[in-house]
């Protein structure tokens, strides 16, 4: 076999590996839960990766296998390989194959990133108030608060993030998306929840001792139960 | 292999120690620009500054003049250098005393100022960004104090000679460093 | 009685404890007098009087303080310093031969990377199962303990360890530039290694190893130990950096000019160009940290004006291209050991000192991409994504160059080349789960998840610890003078490959499941895969007394090693096994490179005397 055919083989070997690789993330859905506006472009931006990956994991995996099997010398051969210190175009090729792929990235990521925070306007207030080791939610215009995060479905939330003692995180994996909250400073998030459920919110920087419980339920609800809700939150008129 | 004590340094076991030098006060540089870096950012997102009223930066006619001093260190120090360059003991040893006296007297008027300002460390950022840039830079006059120390130890011992002073001049690379420090320090804390 | 006068262990020691005494001694009186003072303060003093009389005792300055008084050198004294051969107390005094110390840093590497290795098995034991075993300080604390002693083994076991013990052999130099500036470099750490081991007794910290203020403002003295401790590794660290570059900017034997040095030697140019530059800056970090902890300062106090963020900037600063201080000498073992066993030279072998030049430079503009969900401001997102992303060009240049030295090469599966397999799979997998943390989009999934565990493990372990590895089954006849047995070596980088990545593979799913990192309990559902995982991990563990047993018995009674058994080019491989003390016999001269395998069946050296090697 000629250096030409093995590359040829392996090249092969690697385009029909990456294909089968590329159709089968494709079709997945890697968010284990999507249930908000952002965590569709989340989930857009993983998918994305992951195509881009197969191809990149299987130009390191067929070679190194395909070598390991083609061009392992048997245990008294002591030949030296061929003197080959490197091949221009192919280097250049390489480099420039991985400049254009990452310049692709960052530009997605970019517009992901703009997509996901998009502009001020909200609809509902709440801010997220952290201390060790628990949430409390208050939303200032309705004049409700609650160990619980409720929402209505299909409305953009600004959350307020704040913390009276050290770093914690607002985390809600099913929204896809977390921000710190900072001692001394005032952090947002902007989300709109897509999909009615129950989910879970967790405090995703270390606080101490009770970092592991720090978690709060979160709901998401149809407009009219969530004003249901607020109605049932509010002061009692005297 | 660089070893101490040598009778004569050669050539290229001087080379090597003074690009060691040069290598050390790069680092140092780093760590003076994270302290400044610090100043700088905690300075921007203060609404006023000093933040508090009653929070007065030193009078800058002593701080001036204990600039001039440290400078006028430096120029003696390179003076010693050159001094010893050309063989003359002699004149390098009184170039490294006027160093050493003018050194001393700088950190003496720091410490008088610092007994008379009206804040300490604890005061907010104000404090603790002023107290802890200026304390690094005279604990690292200090340490140049006592390496100068050293070498007038040494030169009068009659071991500094026109052909065995390499760490002469590593030691007035590393002053004149904490100079420059003192310079950029003096305007940025002192003077903006 | 002798051995209390003479400069060694035994004084070293006592002079630590004196220095102890003598540094906490004003503290303890200022707390008698009602000054407020607390226990840090003792701690802080404490530690560096410990560091001083330590020093003292061990006899570590002994050259320059005579120096310094003028006294001539001894020197008898010198040579005594610089050690003898089969002389086995040298290694357990101050000793400046570079040898030495190389062996000092990968034995105590080893030690460190066991006992944290350790600490892993205890927190694998609490997460075996929802529920809780221990309380939250011990698990923390263990945490943090386990990532801090791992993170010192990543920063010093390559670069202390065999670039120590290599660099000067590979140069053609007897020794490093500074013999006694190493040594000191070494020395300075029993202290600080002593400390952070023991922090649990002075009751840990809960803050993990990046230590983020407040909450490390308000830890326990453990937290204290562990800022002493991180300022001791930088000093050694920075001095350590000024010897590899002087060393190697002056002491390259004649011939042997850039273009002809060897890849590993070029990484750890690059590594300790980034030590030199970064390191200070958490120093200061590290300093302001704990300031705001004895001193009343305000940096991270936002109630006093103070940004917690600020110590993240100055933290990651330093700590990203500290990981590359990880990766790369890394990259550097892999790409030296992979020509010898694909009897091929090195492919693209200028690409490669240019990526990592690349790589270097690079690292000081990513930082913040560890703080994308810090609150930080969001115009700086963007920039910084684009850098983080870029930096995967000059590592893939990297992989281009092992794949090109392997493909049409004579590959021999000795257990180094094994080890370069290993590095191959775990850093691509490391890396490109990389671009996933990169990417600010999945970043805010990501981040703070077990994905960021995974990611880190996958290139800190399965890249850093694969090129110890590699090196070490390598190097081990050159430092030993005996061969390891070749299938137990199998049978420990299959054992741990298979258990490494059955551990940590499934946790990108549990990051992607939510499954926060530093935490010690979980939900349900993610029970199984906890449990998978706990089990697998404790294999690791037994895989690596494989190793131990491999290394102990073949050191000791292994067959004798021949001076070039890989019949490798590199200039270490023309001495004996192990080197003579002074290295070379005549210095040599070099007339080619180092991967000249195919066009010359020797190294490309003139013997004295003109014979050339060819």
């Amino acid at each position: 076999m000629t250096a030409r055919r093995d590359l040829a083989v392996a090249v092969a070997i690697w385009a029909v590996l990456s294909a089968i690789g590329v159709v089968v993330v494709l079709g997945t859905q890697i968010l284990p839960v999507i249930a908000s506006r952002e965590a569709e472009v989340v989930n857009g931006a993983f998918v994305m990766l992951t195509v881009a990956s197969v191809p990149i994991l299987m130009l390191v995996v067929v070679p190194i296998a395909y070598s390991a099997i083609r061009f392992r010398a048997s245990d008294d051969d002591e030949t030296d390989g061929p003197p080959i210190h490197g091949h221009r175009a192919f280097e250049a090729g390489w480099v420039v194959v991985s400049l254009v792929l990452v310049i692709g990235l960052a530009a997605f990521g970019t517009i992901g990133l703009l997509e996901i925070r998009g502009g001020p306007d909200a609809d509902l207030e709440v801010r997220a108030e952290s201390t060790q080791w628990a949430w409390e939610f208050a939303y200032p215009d309705l004049g409700v608060r609650s160990k619980e995060l409720v929402l209505p479905v299909d409305r953009r939330v600004r959350i307020t993030i704040v913390s009276d003692d050290v770093l914690h995180s607002f985390y809600v994996p099913a929204f896809g998306i977390k921000q710190d909250a900072v001692p001394g400073r005032v952090t947002y998030l902007h989300v709109t929840p897509t999909v009615t459920g129950t989910y879970g919110a967790q405090c995703a920087e270390l606080c101490g001792l009770g970092h592991t419980k720090m978690v709060a339920g979160v709901a998401v609800l149809e407009l009219s139960e969530f004003e249901a809700w607020v109605a049932e939150q509010q002061p009692q008129q005297p | 292999m660089a070893t101490l004590g040598h009778a004569v340094d050669t050539a290229a076991e001087r080379r090597m120690l003074l690009l060691g030098v040069r290598l050390f006060i790069l680092s140092e540089v780093m760590l003076f620009g994270a302290f400044f870096t610090a100043y700088f950012v905690l300075r921007a997102q203060a609404p006023a500054w000093p933040p508090l009223p009653d929070l007065e930066r030193p009078e800058l006619p002593l701080v001036g003049f204990n600039t001039l001093l440290l400078l006028s260190s430096s120029v003696t120090m390179q003076w010693a250098v050159t001094r010893i360059g050309r063989g003359d003991a002699a004149g390098f040893k009184r170039g490294l005393l006027a160093t050493l006296m003018l050194g001393t007297v700088f950190l003496a008027i720091q410490g008088y100022e610092f007994a008379s300002n009206g804040f300490g460390i604890s005061d907010g950022v104000f404090g603790s960004t002023f107290y802890t840039l200026t304390s690094f830079h005279g604990a690292h006059v200090l340490g140049g104090l006592l390496l100068m120390g050293v070498l007038a130890n040494r030169a009068r011992l009659g071991l500094v000679t026109r052909e065995h002073h390499t760490a002469v001049e590593g030691v007035s690379y590393y002053w004149h460093f904490v100079d420059v420090v003192w310079v950029v320090l003096f305007l940025t804390v002192y003077v903006l | 009685m002798d051995r209390w006068r003479r400069p060694g262990l035994a004084r070293g020691v006592l002079g630590g404890v004196a220095g102890f005494a003598v540094g906490a001694l004003p503290i303890v009186a200022a707390a008698q007098l009602g000054a407020d003072i607390k226990p840090g303060h003792g701690l802080a003093l404490g530690y560096i009087g410990a560091q001083v009389g330590w020093l003292l005792g061990l006899g570590a300055l002994r050259f320059w303080t005579a120096w310094a008084l003028g006294r001539a050198a001894d020197p008898v004294d010198q040579a005594a310093a610089h050690g003898r051969a089969g002389d086995w107390t040298r290694y357990f005094r101050f000793t400046t031969d570079h040898k030495v110390i190389g062996l000092q840093y990968l034995i105590t590497s080893f030690v460190l990377f066991l006992t944290a290795g350790l600490l892993a098995m205890v927190l694998r034991l609490e997460l075996a199962q929802p529920g809780r075993l221990m309380d939250g300080d011990t698990y923390n604390t263990v945490m943090s303990t386990h990532g801090i002693v791992m993170i010192v083994v990543a920063l010093i076991a390559i670069v202390g360890g065999l670039g120590n013990y290599f660099v000067p052999l590979m140069i053609g130099a007897r020794d490093m530039a500074f013999p006694k500036v190493n040594a000191l470099s070494y020395w300075l750490l029993p202290p600080a290694l002593l400390l952070i081991v023991a922090n649990p007794l002075l009751g840990g910290f809960d803050t993990g190893w990046t230590a983020y203020p407040p909450l490390s403002q308000q830890a326990n003295l453990g937290q204290q130990a562990f800022i002493l401790t991180f300022i001791t590794l930088g000093v050694s660290s920075i001095i350590s950096a000024v010897n590899f570059l002087v060393t190697v900017a002056r002491m390259r034997a004649p011939g042997m000019s850039l273009t002809r040095m060897p890849i590993f030697v070029w990484a750890l140019t690059v590594t300790t160009s980034i030590v030199l530059v970064a390191t200070s800056v958490v120093a200061a970090g590290m300093t302001m940290l704990l300031f705001d902890r004895l001193l009343g300062t305000a940096f991270f106090r936002p109630s006093a004006g103070g940004d917690p963020i600020l110590f993240q900037h100055l933290f990651w600063f330093y700590s990203h291209p500290a990981v590359y201080v990880m990766a790369v000498p890394a990259f550097g073992a892999v790409l030296e050991v992979v020509p010898v066993f694909a009897r091929k030279p090195l492919f693209a072998y200028r690409l490669a000192v240019l990526s990592f030049i690349g790589i270097g430079v690079l690292s000081f503009m990513v930082w913040a991409h560890h703080m994308f969900v810090s609150g930080m401001a969001d115009y700086f997102h963007i920039p910084i994504m684009i850098t983080t992303e870029l930096i995967s060009v000059p590592t893939g240049i990297v992989f281009l160059s092992a794949l090109g030295t392997i493909w049409l090469g004579r590959i021999r599966f000795a257990t180094p080349m094994l080890w370069v397999f290993g590095f191959l799979w775990n850093f691509v997998i490391g890396g490109i789960t990389g671009v996933f943390l990169a990417d600010v989009p999945t970043d805010l999934a990501l981040s703070d998840t077990y994905f960021v565990v995974a990611h880190f493990h996958y290139t800190i372990v399965g890249g850093m610890v694969y090129g110890l590895f590699a090196g070490t089954y390598y190097w081990f006849p050159k430092i030993t003078g005996r061969l390891m047995d070749e299938r137990l070596g199998r049978a420990h980088f299959w054992w741990f490959t298979l258990a490494f990545n059955a551990t940590f593979l499934p946790m990108f799913w549990l990051g992607l499941q939510g499954m926060r990192r530093r935490v010690a309990d979980y939900p349900a559902d993610l029970a199984d895969v906890n449990l998978w995982t706990s089990v697998a991990s404790s294999t690791i563990a037994l895989s690596t007394l494989v190793f131990l047993v491999n290394a102990i018995r073949s050191w000791a009674r292994g067959p004798k090693a021949s001076a070039n058994p890989w019949r490798a080019h590199t200039l270490e491989w023309q001495v004996a096994s192990p080197p003579p003390v002074e290295n070379f016999e005549h210095l040599p001269t070099v007339t080619a490179g180092p991967y000249e395998y195919g066009v010359s069946a020797s190294g490309p050296v003139i013997r004295p005397g003109g014979a050339t090697g060819h």
